[in-house]
């Protein structure tokens, strides 16, 4: 785990010349090692609608004092990812809670989450926009400017199927940065979160990791996580233990998901 | 061969697949564009209809009706971007909000015509446009991180079109990115999500319109469709086989689109 640097990109560019070559042999035995999980878990009849890992569901259960500050948490969670992907793209954001909205209205008008935002009485509006300023103030700061050499996209969605269509990987990564193509390992995966980070964070690393590499075939450099509650980065470089651990971390999600 | 092909989505397995292929690819004469024309006027519509992969896909079952949103905005976007990306050597972020100013530069001076994507830009404000071309650069750079280890690649000027004859029906290819030329030509097409089970058939589909389309009936030697969302890549052959498959596609599709619609008329 790094210190917080100033600015993420310079934890994800890290030291250039210690880069591992690249990978693209280990992401057949994770598969190999999930399809068999999956078959002692989920058996080999196909259900009637697969089993759905993803990010969301490897958080824990929060416990909120009231329906409000659910509906404020998830707003911002929203509000905050839209105005990542403004930024990554460069474009130029002057009030961040007035353009996430213009923007998530674009994106997805029917958004029930969204009528309860613009339904917000004018305390709990004024509440959640001061809450996304401050939130969007940090993330600027840590973000910093993205090269376009690097290649970023936003919101990168990955979408796995495995068990014969019994289990499905879903996930979402905030930001992706590299190209899958170099000599060595490149390509580094950030989340943005809007909660104080914690063990659940490290989940999450993990999981994007383990998606990305089913994804790509190509296991990545780097998974980092942005909490800008905190300000906190925490990086991790991808290691074929990390991605172990990513595995355990969906066999367990999927034994609970059975159990319960 | 008939088979569908299907590897994951890698560097070498897409030059693998690129490279490969049959040596002798179908070639269309007009029989064999009068024989679906005959096919598909005795399907008659009420309306001029467009038929494409995604409708096949679909068995004839009617989509919601198309409205402009970053989503739908990327592809055309980040193609073009792309292009031009390639023909300036401009980094991709700066080619896609050119684009995005082109097409507003269009609309400002009357030459986009009202319901297309220029006039549609015009009107959106401007956290929008911003998301519309984060979408667009997302789409744009996997298309770039897909194909830029091939050789001889160029981006599709345009999806292709093939109108049929006396049938009041135009069918539509989608296409992204070709590779080579005449019969050697690969065509690719990508899509967000997982692939479903009809997926074959849209492909088979994709590439009849591309046969049709050749002005000399030449299919291309493989249509490949990519999945960088799920990792995976299929394709088909251009053989007679597969091109008469996906012309089949179409009048089904065509029969269960007018079924439909005398369904929803009763």
């Amino acid at each position: 785990m790094t210190p917080v640097p100033e600015q993420l990109m310079e934890a994800l560019r890290g030291d250039r010349a210690r880069r591992p070559r690249r990978d693209d042999t280990t992401a057949a035995g994770l598969r190999a090692l999930l399809e068999d999980h999956a078959y002692d878990i989920l058996g080999a009849q196909r259900l009637d609608a697969p089993l759905i890992v993803s990010g969301a569901r490897l958080r824990p259960s929060v416990t909120t004092r009231d329906l409000a500050d659910a509906t404020l948490s998830r707003s911002r969670g929203v509000i905050v990812a839209l105005v990542t992907r403004l930024l990554v793209a460069g474009v130029h954001v002057g009030d961040p809670y007035d353009d996430a909205l213009c923007a998530w209205r674009a994106d997805r008008p029917g958004d029930p989450l969204l009528e309860t935002v613009d339904h917000l009485d004018a305390e709990l509006a004024a509440r959640l926009r001061a809450d996304v300023t401050a939130h969007v103030t940090t993330l600027r700061a840590v973000l910093g400017e993205i090269p376009s050499a690097w290649r970023p996209r936003s919101a990168q969605r990955a979408r796995q199927v495995l068990g014969g269509g019994n289990l499905e990987l879903r996930d979402v990564v905030d930001l992706i940065v590299g190209s899958l193509h170099g000599e060595s390992a490149n390509v580094a995966l950030v989340d943005v979160t809007t909660s104080p980070l914690g063990v659940h964070s490290e989940r999450l690393m993990r999981f994007h990791a383990l998606v990305q590499t089913l994804r790509t075939s190509v296991v990545p450099l780097r998974t980092s996580i942005l909490s800008t509650a905190t300000a906190e980065v925490w990086t991790h470089d991808v290691t074929p233990e990390l991605l172990l651990r990513g595995v355990d971390d969906v066999v367990t999600a999927m034994r609970g998901e059975v159990a319960a | 061969m008939n088979a569908l092909l299907h590897r994951r989505l890698t560097a070498s397995h897409l030059r693998a697949v690129v490279d490969g292929g049959p040596d002798d690819v179908a070639r269309l004469t007009d029989d064999h564009r009068l024989s679906l024309a005959s096919r598909l006027r005795a399907v008659p519509h009420p309306d001029r209809r467009r038929l494409d992969a995604w409708l096949v896909e679909r068995a004839g079952r009617p989509s919601a009706p198309f409205a402009w949103s970053p989503v739908t905005a990327r592809r055309i976007l980040g193609n073009n971007a792309l292009r031009r990306a390639r023909d300036t050597s401009d980094a991709l972020s700066q080619a896609v909000r050119d684009e995005v100013a082109d097409q507003l530069l269009r609309a400002a001076s009357g030459y986009a015509r009202a319901g297309s994507l220029g006039h549609w830009l015009a009107t959106a404000p401007h956290p929008v446009l911003g998301l519309i071309t984060a979408e667009a650069l997302n789409w744009a750079t996997t298309v770039l991180e897909c194909v830029e280890d091939l050789d001889d690649w160029r981006m599709a000027p345009t999806d292709v079109y093939f109108d049929v004859a006396g049938a009041r029906t135009t069918l539509r290819g989608r296409r992204d990115v070709v590779i080579g030329h005449g019969a050697d030509r690969v065509v690719l097409r990508l899509r967000s999500g997982h692939p479903g089970k009809s997926a074959g058939h849209g492909l088979r589909s994709d590439l009849a319109v591309e046969a049709l389309a050749h002005p000399e009936g030449v299919a291309p030697r493989r249509y490949l469709g990519l999945w960088p969302d799920a990792g995976l890549l299929l394709g088909v052959e251009g053989t007679m086989e597969n091109v008469r498959a996906g012309g089949r596609d179409f009048v089904r599709a065509a029969v269960a689109q007018r079924r439909v619609g005398l369904v929803r008329a009763a």
